[in-house]
């Protein structure tokens, strides 16, 4: 394009836009109505399929004029005065107001604050069809959008009203009905309820109409089956299932978006029914169908991948049918093409974390084409949505142990972008990074290293401080696993970093969920050789203070557990190490308050037990010199007397440790009265 | 006989058709032929699709007159889908807009491809009348956004401006642009979308049907020797040349 001329015609065509765009606005206003006719027709074409129009004329207050001018014509027509020419002006502002809700929240916001959705509503009962139906039209347009009012079910005349909707031969309004009941029935009330009325006879019905009805009664049916088994029934056995074979027929149409709508409507049958749908013939169609259907250029491609998730998600025989049809192929195919939209990208990514959430052979189909690659790059895409899906898909292919084991993903190639999206202005592309991470430096080669040296570690900490919660629990997770088993040199590392001060203030975070990753922090810390039991004796013992006060508070069996595992690596040290657990077990005597650990050992959670029992054991491994007068001192706090009673535990797990105690108490009495 | 034997013979006779091409006679045909059933109802029917379809209405309204066969759709659209459909082959494409706008709002709204492609054609008018100015006005103001919203639409809309770029746009690579074959694509674009928007198959029934005679023809020539019909204008059965 020759770069002089261009820039002489944005500078014209601002100025001829802007003019033409007011002259529309101030004739809207003319007392001559066929000015105002005019002006009303050459605004709906000049927004139709035009979202910047659309912006620029409802910034100059378009909308509240056109409101206005279908309530004065409407008014003028309930008076009786309806003339071809007052119905010309309603038709036009109905479209016109649809339009600017087409597809466009901003223009929904506005003519629901012009006042227009009344009035809208009022069209329906016209007795001219044009009317109606450009008014369905643009009220369809209002419902499609989350904006769009609430409808009521639980009214008796809005019941009355949805179905004289519903039954109308003109598709829009039948149409408009369906698309009611996708945007506003939410609760499992208002599912029964609709059921109740006789509605899914009638969206039954629908599904042999026509390409519009078709499709929308689909949407509405899954709308009221999503998670309401009792409908569900009611649906699959009302006239031996004859509505759920034309469903499943539909899966087979030729028309795409049917074919869509139509897997969606089983899928959702499926996960709220499980036991429905299980022929081995209907869930290869549906996987072979979305797969299929993924090569749409349109919305459905788009959409496809995401029904897919649904349909496997959580479900490994799922999963594994997809596998055999060569879904992780299929979507690696997609992936690789160019120029692929936001949402697009984003579906085919979830699908692939779906597929290898479970099964290790998906992995390695994943890992052994060049899918990797393509997710690590798109880890930096512009997209928040992209970036955080790729991580999803990422940490899921690194559940694989096989090639944890073999160091596969600690590359500077992967954790270099890895640590950059940690500074994600996006919480939930920062939450999914640590993930990812958590996942790889769970590492049995020693190649840690990489991630520290390419400064991954005081990102972690310095996340592990964030106001977000969340973004807490997933860095303390991604600390815990990268200390999880490693060599002293790199505990010694990361305790620099990170502070008893500042494990301490973790350990006694607001929200139990940081406390117990911190917890478990502290327990993988402390895990291995005597000499990292001294770390939480680090500035004056701060750190093991803290987990005996949590310990003494502890609400969840998880917080416990953790807890409690910390005491039980402390217990495997030296005389002194010990002495000092003891003392966080046992209340001092004058508070006469009953130790926690017997709350413990009394749990439902064998968990929690097993954690109990053990610290026990170390405290009284009897070759320690200390041994004889600890043991002393729990049974003075009844914890003995505890251990015995539980030498039938259900948990065999229990029971073993509960031998172990037993055992050592008798070595420890029998050394006793032999020096006594 | 049990079902096993019956499914072996007719295995057997395959088998022997396969070797040697069974021939079928002109009168063992036309004996077949005649025993098939077919309604006039449907053949009316047919021939009702297609004209309404491909927006023959004058023809659809005799037919509907002779032989009381309802149209799938109403006449009265077709006129108004034929108006839209003319009104971008003689490349009055604004004038197109506003009647599909009228006929049906959601049509543009909802079809982003559909959309672009009429405004780009508008684009194309107005280059080929030499509307140099406007052209790039237009070029801005209307499908600049577009080619934002989506990179395809971008690359279409930089090979049309670039008609402005050649002087002699007959010999250049984005020529064919200015063909009258762009202007009948649009068109059969915006077709199909009103008859989907209408509930109706975008192609007529006929041509699909006729599609599978030929390949039921070449089906069969592999197994037999039979009364074609090779001139599909007059549905002539030519005799079997053995």
């Amino acid at each position: 394009m020759p770069t002089a001329t261009s820039t002489t015609a944005t500078a014209t065509s601002a100025n001829t836009s802007t003019s033409a765009t007011s002259g529309i606005i101030h004739r809207l206003s003319s007392t001559d109505q066929d000015v105002k006719l005019k002006a009303l027709r050459q605004l709906k074409n000049q927004i139709i399929g035009n979202r910047t129009k659309k912006l620029s004329f409802l910034k100059l207050g378009a909308v509240p004029s056109v409101a206005a001018i279908l309530a004065e014509a409407v008014l003028a027509a309930d008076g009786d005065r309806i003339n071809s020419f007052n119905k010309n002006v309603i038709v036009q502002s109905a479209a016109v107001l649809g339009s600017f809700a087409c597809g466009f929240d901003a223009g929904v916001q506005a003519v629901l604050d012009a006042g227009a959705f009344p009035d809208l509503l009022r069209l329906l009962s016209n007795l001219d069809e044009k009317v109606v139906d450009a008014g369905a039209r643009s009220v369809k347009m209002i419902y499609q959008s989350k904006l769009a009012p609430k409808y009521d079910f639980l009214q008796e005349k809005n019941m009355e009203f949805l179905l004289s909707l519903l039954n109308s031969e003109s598709e829009t309004v039948s149409g408009l009905g369906a698309s009611i009941i996708t945007h506003s029935c939410k609760t499992s009330v208002e599912q029964k309820i609709l059921f109740d009325a006789g509605v899914l006879k009638k969206l039954s019905s629908l599904l042999e109409g026509s390409l519009s009805q078709k499709d929308s009664s689909l949407e509405s049916l899954a709308t009221i089956f999503k998670d309401n088994p009792e409908v569900v029934l009611k649906f699959v056995g009302s006239e031996s299932g004859k509505a759920l074979s034309s469903i499943i027929e539909l899966v087979k149409d030729k028309f795409a978006r049917t074919r869509l709508l139509a897997s969606l409507c089983l899928i959702v049958l499926r996960n709220t029914s499980p036991c429905y749908l299980q022929d081995i013939a209907i869930k290869t169609k549906l996987v072979n169908t979305l797969l299929e259907l993924l090569g749409d250029p349109g919305q459905v491609g788009d959409e496809a991948s995401f029904a897919l998730s649904s349909l496997i998600a959580q479900k490994e025989d799922m999963q594994k049918l997809a596998f055999e049809n060569n879904a992780i192929d299929k979507l690696y195919c997609h992936l690789q093409k160019d120029s692929l939209n936001p949402r697009r990208f984003e579906g085919i990514l979830l699908a692939l974390a779906d597929m290898c959430s479970k099964l290790e052979c998906c992995r390695s189909r994943f890992l052994s084409s060049q899918v990797l690659n393509s997710v690590v790059d798109a880890v930096a895409h512009d997209s928040a949505d992209v970036r955080s899906a790729a991580c999803i898909c990422f940490k899921s292919v690194a559940r694989s142990i096989q090639n944890l084991s073999a160091g596969s993903f600690l590359t500077e190639a992967v954790v270099i972008p890895l640590v950059r999206v940690l500074d994600d202005p996006s919480t939930s592309v920062q939450v999914a990074a640590l993930g990812v991470i958590s996942n790889i430096v769970v590492d049995f080669t020693a190649r840690r290293s990489i991630f520290i040296r390419c400064g991954g570690v005081k990102q972690l900490v310095q996340l592990s401080k964030s106001m977000d919660a969340a973004i807490r629990l997933n860095a303390l997770w991604a600390l815990r696993n990268l200390m999880f088993q490693a060599e002293s040199k790199c505990k010694e590392g990361l305790f620099m970093e990170l502070t008893a001060s500042l494990l301490a203030s973790l350990i006694c975070d607001p929200e139990p969920f940081v406390q117990e990753q911190a917890l478990a922090l502290v327990r993988n810390l402390v895990d291995g050789c005597i000499s990292s039991v001294e770390y939480v004796f680090a500035e004056d013992g701060i750190l093991l203070d803290a987990v005996g006060r949590q310990l003494q508070s502890a609400l969840k069996a998880e917080i416990g557990i953790q807890g409690m595992y910390v005491l039980s690596n402390v217990a495997t040290g030296e005389e002194f190490h010990k002495e000092a657990v003891l003392n966080q077990l046992i209340p001092h005597a004058e508070t006469g308050a009953q130790a926690y650990i017997i709350k413990f050992l009394q749990s439902n959670d064998s968990r929690l037990r097993t954690a109990a029992v053990w610290t026990v054991v170390n405290l009284t491994n009897s070759l320690s010199p200390g041994a004889v007068d600890r043991l002393e001192i729990l049974r003075g706090a009844g914890i003995v007397s505890q251990i015995n009673n539980m030498q039938n535990d259900p948990c065999l797990d229990v029971k073993l440790r509960v031998k172990t105690a037993l055992g050592q108490f008798k070595t420890l009495d029998t050394c006793l009265s032999h020096s006594s | 006989m049990s079902l096993f034997w019956i499914v072996i013979r007719q295995l057997a006779e395959i088998e022997a058709m396969a070797t040697s091409k069974k021939v079928i006679t002109r009168e063992e045909w036309e004996k077949k032929l005649n025993d098939v059933m077919i309604r006039k109802e449907d053949m009316n029917k047919l021939v009702m699709n297609f004209l309404v379809t491909e927006g023959y209405v004058d023809a659809a309204e005799k037919l509907r007159m002779e032989s009381g066969t309802e149209p799938d759709i109403d006449l009265a659209t077709i006129t108004d889908r034929m108006a839209v459909k003319k009104a971008v082959q003689c490349g009055n494409v604004e004038d197109a807009i506003e009647k599909v706008n009228d006929l049906n709002p959601e049509i543009l709204d909802t079809n982003p491809q559909l959309f672009f492609h009429l405004q780009q054609q508008r684009l194309i008018e107005l280059i080929r009348n030499g509307k140099v100015e406007e052209a790039l006005e237009f070029a801005q103001e209307e499908l600049a956004p577009r080619g934002e919203e989506n990179q395809s639409f971008l690359e279409e809309l930089e090979k049309t401006v670039a008609l402005l770029a050649f002087e002699d746009v007959s010999n250049c690579p984005v020529g064919d642009l200015l063909d009258i074959s762009q202007r009948l694509k649009t068109a059969s674009e915006v077709n199909a979308a009103i008859l989907t928007s209408q509930n109706h198959e975008k192609d007529p029934k006929l041509p699909s049907l006729l599609k599978m005679l030929i390949w039921a023809q070449s089906q069969l020539d592999e197994k037999a020797v039979y009364p074609r019909i090779n001139d599909l204008s007059t549905a002539t059965l030519e005799d079997p040349t053995v």
